[in-house]
């Protein structure tokens, strides 16, 4: 007779069947509430505005509904504002997988309120975002390990995208790439497993009808190659027109008072309003518009205004805080884009083309890589979409100029970048961590960072600064920074006769960086941001970098001693050179990778 | 204490099935709002479809009213609710043709055929298309899609019709060879419609196949004896075959008012009671019928030499002259000289060719000269 398993063993072996079976219910769950929401927005939007609604109904409802969503936004449902993508993936990465029980229904209820009064936004990141939130619960209330809840949550994402697009390889690879930021991830299994329950589920209730109708298209002529790389920057051009607006609108919202927070979507519903009597096309999810540039349905003009509306429309309501994603407006915008490059090609090229409809669908494909910054989900997403391999190099080619041209000129994807702005540093990617040294700037920093009362007076913090020998001092109250004067400003201050004046003043009210780092920071990093901080470098926390959670000095270094390594490895951060940050404090930071 | 200690693993063991009584409520949960889903979609469903029928009657209705561009509108947002509706999008391509946006609607039909390659309407749609382009191979391509594929039972007679359009495009084009095919086909499953066989033998008829042309006619006056137009119709395609006694048969009892029924019987009966060279005649009705087709002839060219046509050559005028000849020189001796009355059957068909050439048009004596010349030619040959 065989030896039994030791117990132990039999037992994890049971633990790894329950999460197995675990990703298919969650799967199952994630799409059925990727379904339901498309459906009760569908309903929303057709019992709000009918079939053919005046412009005063297309002005008030976006208005008036956006009320008591703002209210609920910024009230009882404060985590769900947006697409909620940045959201979950903060709480993968930082929290530890952990989503509150009412962001789930909060994201749900929001959300049908927002895109279904005609918000111009769509319902896949909110999706992700319900799906990862029922996931964390079930998580824990099934009582799985930390590690093993926190797992669920990209499995339940690329589950609800699965079913929110049917596209369940392109789902996987945009949770792999995206939520987890590794392709080569552990969770690629259950994920499969999650997206395939999904779509089957999704595939029984709707049938097996692709989200757009596309002919089959190819490359015509090799030259053709030419105008799909032009194409490819447009595309690129136009996500970084995208995301500076978004990020521009959102910083502009966050600099309103704190009060207005309940009535900022309501303003955005009025801007969109506005936006819809002029173009009632640009209303909420937009994919038949999308289907009828995919088929030729559409004439240049039309489609050029369309693009440009688009993007106005989706920037104001993304940036008021209503609740809906930036997925749906990307394929939108790039396929209006992609059809009237199409349409130009098609009329004055020297050569044979494709009909315009090809270059929508590749135009939808370069759009959201600009955007989202996922170039192998948005090639897997239009592959699956049009199921035809033919379109599959041309749509490489203008994905990859248009992500490259995006990347350069936006460092951060706009779902990191609007994470930053709300103070939230997300660490790098798992692989890039574990390949980092294992000390961080948490062994060298001193936990009783001291912090100058900015009531306090320049020349008292002259005076302080000099008895501490600091080169500059941390401006703050509590454990919230607000900025930081270096020993020289303060002593330039002090020669003006400004010495009565608060140290306040000294903040630059515009300047938006500071340098930093955060706890789980590898030592290079620290030697390396120490030399531009000016003396002291601050540690702050990642999920909100105004919260300081230590300061490293040049005793701390001098006593913990440069580490030798035989090759030092270039710093990996996520973060950009300069990020923004919040706008209701003029100072902000610096996560600068050497 | 270690995870294989007793405590430690029966905590373990409890945890694991709370998790399986948890994971089956779980799954309970799913499978009760899959059906809640389910339900809610089809609801949807029914709303867009309610939606999709609304818009194509107001796009019928801006059809009707001449509002064309509207009407595209309409039956656009009817294909969203209904995307593989093909009435939508047959009605939507239908108007997007009358916009004159051709590229549109093949643009529209061909996403409709990659889900339903094999459809009726799609082809015939596109094939019509094609046709209005003057694409003849494009169209007939479409054509034949829309002929090939299996058809209703109840639907052979629009089959026929399709067929008969597609021979008539094809005519149109001067496509003869595969429009017979096309016409053979379809006259070879032509029920007793004297209506259906008549129509195919116009189409015979038109291309050219007088055989065919009079087989139908013939199929058609069996069933309805007294059909006018069959009448004329077999008259004259046996004329053009040369069965003159079957033409005339016909003819006599086709009514007036068809065109070119009084034409074609003068002409059947000149070629039947003019021939010298008729079979079971007398030599004195031969010599009498060959005098007086040459002086037909004769007058005939000089009436149209006085004239003064600038066409006019020598070779016209010394045929006048040959006339002369040949009565003097074969005055009573054509009744028993066959080869002599053939020799003047010949020079009555050329001066009648001559005066017609230049004194234009062709009467039907004129022709029937001709058409006797012609007949004893091809059987001498």
């Amino acid at each position: 007779m065989t030896n039994p398993l030791p117990r132990t063993l039999q037992l994890r072996l049971r633990e790894h069947q329950i999460f197995l079976v675990l990703s298919i219910v969650i799967g199952v769950l994630a799409g059925l509430a990727a379904v339901l929401f498309t459906v009760a927005i569908d309903q929303t939007s057709h019992r709000l505005f009918g079939l053919t609604p005046s412009r005063l109904r297309l002005f008030l409802i976006p208005t008036l509904l956006s009320v008591p969503t703002g209210v609920l936004l910024a009230t009882i449902f404060p985590g769900v504002r947006g697409s909620g993508l940045p959201q979950t993936k903060a709480a993968y990465r930082l929290q530890g997988g952990f989503i509150r029980a009412r962001v789930p229904f909060g994201k749900f209820l929001t959300g049908v309120l927002s895109i279904g009064a005609g918000h111009s936004m769509g319902p896949e990141g909110p999706s992700v975002q319900i799906g990862a939130g029922l996931a964390s619960v079930i998580g824990r209330w099934v009582g799985l390990s930390p590690t093993r809840a926190r797992d669920l949550v990209p499995v339940a994402a690329a589950a609800a995208l699965a079913s929110a697009f049917n596209t369940p390889v392109a789902a996987v690879l945009f949770a792999l790439e995206e939520i987890i930021g590794d392709l080569n991830a552990p969770l690629l299994g259950s994920a499969v497993i999650a997206s395939v329950a999904s779509v089957i589920v999704e595939r029984s209730i709707l049938g097996n009808e692709p989200l757009f109708h596309v002919p089959t298209y190819h490359l015509v002529h090799p030259a053709e190659l030419a105008a799909y790389a032009v194409l490819g920057v447009i595309g690129g051009v136009l996500s970084l027109v995208f995301c500076k607006g978004l990020l521009g609108a959102r910083l502009l919202f966050r600099r309103l008072p704190r009060w207005t927070m309940s009535f900022q979507p309501a303003i955005g519903g009025m801007l969109v309003g506005l936006a819809l009597i002029a173009a009632p096309a640009v209303m909420g999810v937009g994919y038949e518009y999308v289907d009828q540039a995919l088929n030729g349905g559409l004439l240049l003009k039309t489609m050029a205004l369309l693009c440009v509306m688009k993007l106005v429309a989706t920037i104001i309501s993304c940036s008021s805080g209503a609740a809906g994603g930036i997925f749906a407006p990307s394929l939108y915008i790039g396929a209006m884009a992609g059809g009237a490059v199409g349409f130009v090609v098609h009329r004055f090229a020297p050569f044979p083309t494709g009909d315009p409809g090809a270059y929508a669908l590749v135009g939808m494909g370069t759009v959201f890589a600009g955007i989202v910054r996922t170039p192998m989900t948005s090639v897997f997403m239009i592959f699956e979409i049009t199921q035809d391999y033919q379109i599959l190099v041309p749509l490489m080619v203008a994905n990859m100029l248009s992500f490259l041209i995006s990347k350069r000129y936006q460092p951060l994807s706009i779902n990191d970048a609007i994470l930053q702005q709300d103070d939230v540093h997300l660490p790098p990617p798992a692989a890039d961590q574990a390949a980092a040294t294992s000390v961080t700037a948490r062994a060298l920093m001193r936990a009783d960072a001291p912090l100058f009362d900015p009531a306090m007076t320049i020349a008292a913090a002259a005076a302080r600064s000099a008895q501490d020998r600091s080169t500059a001092c941390l401006v703050g109250t509590g454990r919230r920074l607000l900025g930081m004067v270096t020993a020289e400003h303060l002593a330039a201050a002090l020669a003006a006769g400004r010495g009565a004046e608060p140290l306040k003043e000294l903040l630059d009210p515009d300047a938006d960086t500071f340098v930093h780092v955060h706890p789980d920071h590898p030592v290079e990093t620290v030697f390396d941001r120490f030399g531009q901080s000016g003396g002291v470098l601050p540690v702050v926390s990642r999920t909100d970098a105004r919260r300081v959670e230590g300061v490293v000095t040049l005793d701390d270094l001098v006593a913990f001693g440069r580490p030798r390594r035989q090759a030092p490895k270039p710093h990996v951060e996520p973060a950009p050179p300069v990020s923004t940050s919040a706008p209701s404090t003029p100072a902000s930071s610096i996560d600068t990778p050497s | 204490m270690t995870d294989d200690e007793p405590g430690n693993t029966s905590d373990q063991a409890r945890l694991l099935r709370r998790q399986v009584l948890q994971l089956s409520a779980l799954i309970l949960v799913a499978i009760a709002a899959f059906f809640v889903t389910r339900s809610l979609a089809a609801s949807n469903r029914e709303m867009r479809l309610a939606d999709g029928a609304a818009w194509y009657g107001r796009g019928q209705r801006d059809l009707a009213a001449g509002n064309v561009k509207a009407a595209v509108d309409a039956f656009r947002r009817a294909t969203v609710g209904s995307r593989t509706d093909t009435r939508y999008v047959l009605a939507l391509a239908h108007a997007l043709a009358l916009d004159g946006q051709d590229d549109a609607a093949r643009r529209v039909l061909l996403g409709l055929r990659e889900t339903a390659p094999e459809n009726i309407d799609i082809n015939l749609a596109l094939a019509r298309l094609a046709a209005r382009d003057g694409d003849v191979t494009t169209a007939a391509r479409y054509y034949h899609n829309a002929l090939y594929v299996p058809w209703p039972d109840d639907q052979t007679a629009t089959r026929r019709a399709v067929r008969s359009e597609l021979a008539d495009f094809l005519l149109a084009h001067g496509r003869t060879a595969p429009a017979l095919s096309e016409l053979l086909v379809l006259a070879s499953n032509l029920p007793a419609d004297p209506a259906l066989h008549r129509d195919v033998a116009r189409r015979f008829a038109a291309a050219g196949d007088n055989r065919h042309a009079l087989d139908e006619f013939e199929h058609a006056l069996r069933a309805a004896p007294d059909d006018d137009e069959s009448l004329a119709g077999a008259g004259q395609a046996a004329l053009a075959l040369g069965d003159y006694a079957r033409a005339r048969r016909y003819l006599d009892r086709a009514p007036d008012r068809i065109a070119g029924v009084v034409d074609a019987r003068q002409l059947v009966t000149h070629v039947i009671d003019d021939d010298p060279l008729a079979a079971r005649i007398g030599g004195t009705a031969r010599a009498n019928r060959l005098r007086t087709n040459l002086a037909y002839a004769a007058d005939r060219l000089r009436a149209c030499l006085a004239t003064g046509p600038a066409a006019a050559t020598d070779a016209d005028r010394a045929l006048d002259a040959d006339a002369r000849q040949f009565e003097t020189a074969h005055r009573g001796s054509t009744a028993e000289n066959e080869d002599a009355a053939e020799a003047g059957v010949d020079l009555a068909s050329r001066i009648v060719t001559a005066a017609t050439r230049l004194c234009p048009p062709a009467t039907p004596r004129d022709r029937a000269l001709v058409l006797i010349a012609q007949r004893h030619g091809d059987s001498d040959r």
